[in-house]
């Protein structure tokens, strides 16, 4: 029991703690995830939770996990730094989910993370979520000035994402660009950008480029509903 | 990590190639073998050498671990290369004592696509003592997983009332993989939608493994119903777009698709929440 937190965060934590099934995991998981929505930013019962559900990654319990990334997702930005200080070197699968956290999250201080991960992570997991959380890092939390050099940095890692040797992340890469484009052009961003990006998707389009069909199919889809917002 | 992929630095196509020539260091024949099938190499060196690989080993008088290390990757990368050719030593591959040779040539057998396999495939799984325990309880008699798999990629949309009867004999097997793939070989075989439903089962196992078998057979036999299903079951998200992606490219009963439809988006929706 850690005093410093209320009785029920202590009481949630310690479920987790004692469960003795990978079901009884997952149950204490969830009711600790649904009670993330309603603590208080940065208080420490918000941070005792993040950091409980920053361990469940790396158990090998896929269900806990995805409960574990939606808690941290409803925590917010608050996650943010604690993902990024507990990043495990080790597990692939754990880092995928830390990942994707940052990745659904959006909030810019995740980019070299994200960065690095599209560039040289040997997980194809992993760089796959860094390459969806590329198009969905939310600009308009940066100052205007600093905004052109991040969307380039953005683009810089879609478009290695765009060229991975694994489909699943120039999958990855194409719903990435679909997300950024808008953003990027509603940032005011310089038209080369916007017009790169959307090669990167035209060439992935293409039966000729693009040998994986579901990679095409998704980049014909990503196209038609650009044209369809404009 | 799949014994099968071993990680290692890149090499290039060259160097596979040489690297498999050689005879002196097995664990780079096995590595390069490995490699031409996971790069899908197109060179055409590449399929001779990994014949010889397991000639190599089908000819050898007595089993050389060796040998028999470097023919399993080489048998995997065949399937994975669609080599047609590579049927008939498939097919000596199948007869072989060494079952994880057996199980990697099944598996490689139903990559090529060549119907006139199957009778071959459906011998190994009447052998007596075929689905039951041996070497210590570890694996079955023959690799029936394999074997099963392979006759449903074969045999999709041909109704043959002889193999749905072989397969049906193992929809009651003790061990829930085995049923998984002859649900999913009988699935594939009449695109009559009660076989899915025990996968569907399957897929809120207890067990991790039993789930992540599920998931794939449903994905490979192209049965889209599942979808909602496959995007729902607790496993990893890789497997789970793996699995969508096959509902995707090679639908039950009906042609590739060549543009998007409404199943289509609604499938990929599905994946786009799990990346």
């Amino acid at each position: 029991m850690n005093p410093e937190l209320s009785p029920n965060v202590n009481e949630h934590l310690r479920a987790v703690e004692e469960a003795a099934s990978s079901e009884a995991l997952l149950h204490a998981t969830r009711s600790l995830v649904s009670l993330c929505a309603q603590l208080e930013p940065h208080s420490n019962d918000q941070q005792a939770a993040i950091l409980c559900l920053l361990e469940l990654l790396g158990t090998n319990n896929p269900g806990a996990a995805v409960a574990a990334v939606d808690g941290l997702i409803a925590c917010g930005n608050a996650a943010v730094e604690p993902l990024l200080h507990n990043l495990d070197e080790h597990n692939y699968g754990a880092r995928a989910w830390a990942v994707r956290a940052l990745a659904s999250i959006g909030d810019p201080r995740g980019l070299p993370v994200l960065e690095r991960a599209v560039a040289t992570d040997i997980g194809p997991s992993v760089r796959r979520a860094a390459a969806r959380g590329l198009g969905n890092l939310q600009l308009e939390q940066l100052l205007a000035a600093e905004r052109p050099r991040i969307v380039e940095r953005c683009l810089r890692g879609l478009a290695l994402g765009c060229a991975d040797g694994e489909w699943v992340v120039r999958y990855a890469a194409v719903v990435g660009l679909e997300g950024f484009l808008p953003q990027a052009s509603a940032a005011g961003i310089p038209g080369a950008i916007a017009k790169e990006g959307r090669s990167l998707l035209e060439q992935r389009a293409l039966t000729s480029e693009e040998d994986t069909p579901v990679v095409y199919l998704r980049a014909q889809q990503a196209l038609e509903n650009l044209s369809g917002a404009r | 990590m799949d014994p099968s992929s071993p990680q290692g630095t890149p090499i290039s196509e060259e160097e596979a190639l040489s690297r498999l020539r050689q005879q002196e260091d097995a664990s780079q024949r096995y590595y390069a073998a490995w490699w031409l099938g996971r790069m899908r190499s197109q060179h055409p060196e590449a399929i001779p050498l990994l014949l010889q690989a397991l000639n190599g080993a089908l000819d050898a008088p007595s089993n050389d671990p060796d040998l028999l290390f470097v023919a399993r990757n080489a048998t995997r990368a065949l399937g994975k290369l669609e080599a047609k050719g590579a049927l008939p030593p498939l097919l000596r591959a199948l007869q072989h004592p060494d079952h994880g040779l057996r199980e990697a040539a099944a598996r490689s057998i139903g990559e090529l696509g060549d119907a006139s396999a199957i009778p071959a495939l459906v011998a190994r799984l009447q052998l007596p003592g075929a689905a039951e325990a041996a070497s210590g309880g570890l694996r079955l008699g023959e690799p029936c997983e394999a074997l099963l798999e392979a006759l449903g990629e074969l045999s999709e949309g041909q109704a043959n009332p002889e193999l749905s009867a072989v397969l049906e004999g193992f929809q009651h097997h003790s061990r829930p993989v085995v049923r998984s793939a002859a649900c999913r070989a009988l699935l594939q075989l009449s695109g009559d939608p009660r076989w899915a439903e025990p996968m569907l089962a399957l897929l809120h196992d207890g067990q991790l493994q039993v789930r992540r078998a599920a998931l794939m057979d449903l994905g490979a036999s192209g049965w889209r119903p599942a979808g909602q299903a496959l995007a729902d079951c607790l496993a990893e998200n890789s497997l789970k777009l793996i699995a969508l992606k096959g509902l995707v490219e090679a639908p039950l009963g009906c042609p590739a698709p060549q543009a998007l439809g409404a199943p289509e988006r609604e499938l990929l929706n599905l994946m786009d929440q799990l990346l």
